[in-house]
Parts: structure tokens; sequence; C-alpha cells
């Protein structure tokens, strides 16, 4: 009951150890370490080797493909610094209380609060009637992107605000490994921050990042799923690569 | 995680009620721990109470798989009414919920 885990959308992709000697260990803590040997001490935005390097390894981590662009577009860094959000209205006249499944999410996710305005693409879905299960995967594991500091962005505004929305992610804590696929649900946060993406109360918690300052540094690409296959919610490693 | 019989139980009075006491977040965790796991169990015992042995033993395969699709199917199949019998069920418990509330709030 206590990690985010619904039904028919995001069941987390299990660990399959190829030995038995690895079964039931924390494969995403291996990927961690790697990772910190890879990535430099710096958070700053990554050079094309390293990009390519990284991918590399997640992509085969994963099982799935992940990248730096699509269709020619690419976010303006893909290593910062994530900080915690608020929820999100999800339709005219929902509240905070109604986002809790039951009351353990209530009581872990219910201090985070739900931001005054809405998303940068408006309401999740236009009535509560018209209200998805898709829809509310969407809120409960969204991120904001600085879409406006992506390379093109004041030439194509109309192209990549259709681009950008709901456009799923992989994000990844490099110290402990923990990772999750979410989906682009706002913009920002503004660059006098500090902070380079933010994720909802559920994302930070899946990262290990729910406690304390609710910031940390994460690495954040774009996923190439087409066919709109990869679940969200929480993600583990996979051993057979 | 959500349950099978999520759509069926209305849990935003009782955190509306939560949310109005001074509970720490360890208090929170802990009380909210336990009111899940109490209408989770209500609700399975409700439903265990009227089924055969042979279909409870299939129902907890279909809820160790979290397959909600063949757990409803098997339901309805073997219960009447028993999308109506988990609501009554969870209402009841949530009423009684209500009244400890009431009644700590008081001391």
């Amino acid at each position: 009951m206590t990690v985010p885990n619904p039904i028919a959308l995001p069941i987390p992709q299990t660990i399959h150890a190829k030995d038995d000697i690895l079964v039931g260990f924390d494969e995403n803590a291996v990927l961690a370490k790697k990772l910190q040997e890879d990535l430099p001490e710096e958070v700053r935005p990554l050079n094309s080797a390293e990009e390519a390097n990284l991918l590399k390894t997640l992509s085969s981590n994963f099982g799935f493909e992940v990248t730096t662009v699509i269709e020619g577009i690419k976010l303006n860094r893909n290593f910062g610094i994530i900080g915690g959000e608020q929820h999100l209205y999800r339709y005219p006249r929902d509240n905070l209380y109604a986002h809790a499944e039951n009351t353990v999410d209530w009581a872990k996710y219910g201090s985070a609060g739900i931001a005054p305005g809405l998303g940068a693409w408006g309401y999740f879905s236009p009535s509560k009637q018209e209200f998805t299960d898709i829809d509310k995967m969407r809120e409960k594991y969204y991120l904001a992107i600085q879409t406006f500091l992506a390379p093109g962005f004041a030439e194509n505004v109309a192209k990549y605000r259709d681009f950008f929305k709901y456009r799923k992610m992989l994000v990844i804590n490099p110290k402990t490994g923990q990772a999750v696929v979410a989906v682009v649900g706002d913009a920002g946060p503004a660059e006098w921050t500090g902070k380079h993406l933010g994720g909802s109360p559920e994302v930070m918690d899946i990262l290990g990042l729910a406690g304390g300052p609710r910031k940390g540094p994460v690495l954040y690409f774009f996923i190439d799923d087409p066919d709109d296959k990869i679940p969200l919610g929480p993600v583990k490693v996979r051993s057979e690569s | 995680m959500k349950q099978f019989y999520a759509h069926l139980i209305e849990i935003e009075s009782i955190v509306v009620e939560l949310d109005k006491m001074n509970l720490s977040d360890a208090q929170k965790l802990h009380l909210t721990s336990l009111i899940d796991s109490s209408l989770h169990h209500t609700i399975l015992d409700a439903v265990l109470s009227q089924l055969e042995d042979s279909d409870k033993k299939v129902f907890l395969n279909h809820l160790r798989e979290d397959d909600h699709g063949k757990i409803w199917q098997l339901l309805n199949e073997k219960i009447d009414n028993i999308e109506d019998k988990i609501k009554k069920t969870a209402d009841n418990l949530i009423k009684e919920m209500h009244k400890d509330m009431k009644k700590a709030k008081e001391k």
C-alpha cells in the first residue's frame, strides 16, 4: 500500500537475474555505482561523449531505448538538480484529498500540497467524468521540465509545446540507482531557482529525494516509446544486459 | 498500490478528518497504515465469506497476481451483487472509523 503501483498501468520492470546468486540483489545499486564512476562530480550539462556512454548504459540496463534527441528536439541538459513540486489540479474542482488512492497516499504525499495554478498544458482532463486512469497516472508521475530552454524553443513554440506535452522520460538518481518513468506535465522551474527540473511528490519519493531539502542531482532522458508500451512508475534494472 | 475495490470505496471523508487532527508525519503514516489495512482485511473477509473453498484459492491467486480483471470476473460469476456488498462493508467500517476519530478528538 505504500508504493505507488496501480494496476493495469504501471507494473514495474522486474529484476531478471541470470545467476541465482543475484536473485534479490538490488541491481539498481550496481547501476548507481557505474553511474557514479561515469558522471562528473559537478552537476553540469554533459558532453556528447558522456551522453553517448550513458545512453548505452541506461538503454541496456532498463531494456528500452533512452535518448537525448527525438524529432530533432533536445533539452538544454540531461544532468541537473530536481526539486520537489506540488500536486497539480487534474480536472475542474479537483482537490488535494481526491489525489489519494488510499489513506497512506495522503500521509505520504498530501503535505506537498497542490499548486494554485494549472500545469503548462492545463487540466489533465476537461472534467471529472472524463478523467481516466491514464490522466491519473500522468499527474501522479509528472515532471516539470525547462522546455523553454530547449534549443530552438523560441522559434518553434507551438511545435515544441505539442512535442513536450506528456513526453515520456526516464529519471534516475545516480547516487542510488532509483529510477522512474514519468511524463512532462508542466514547464519549469525558473532558471533563478537553481533547479533544472521538478518532480511530482510521487516521483520524488521513488527517486529517494522526498525527504529533507526535496532536491538532488538526477539524470533525465527521453524514452523512445512510439507505441506507448513503457508503463509509468518505478522501474528496475534488468540484469540480462 | 491500487486495490481491486478502490473504485467502490470513498476515503476522501476519512482523509479530510485526519487532516484536521494534529498528527506528526510518523503518526500520520502509522495511523493511515492501520486504516488501509483494516479496510483491506475487512473487505477481503467479506469477499472470502461468500466464496466456496475452491473459489477462495482461485481468488487469492488472482489477488496475489494483482489481476483485477480476473478477480472481478470471478466475483461477478460467484457472488450476487458483490460490488454492493463490498461498498456496504466499506461504508460501515468508514462510519465506525469516523466515530473513533470523533472520540479521539474529544479526548
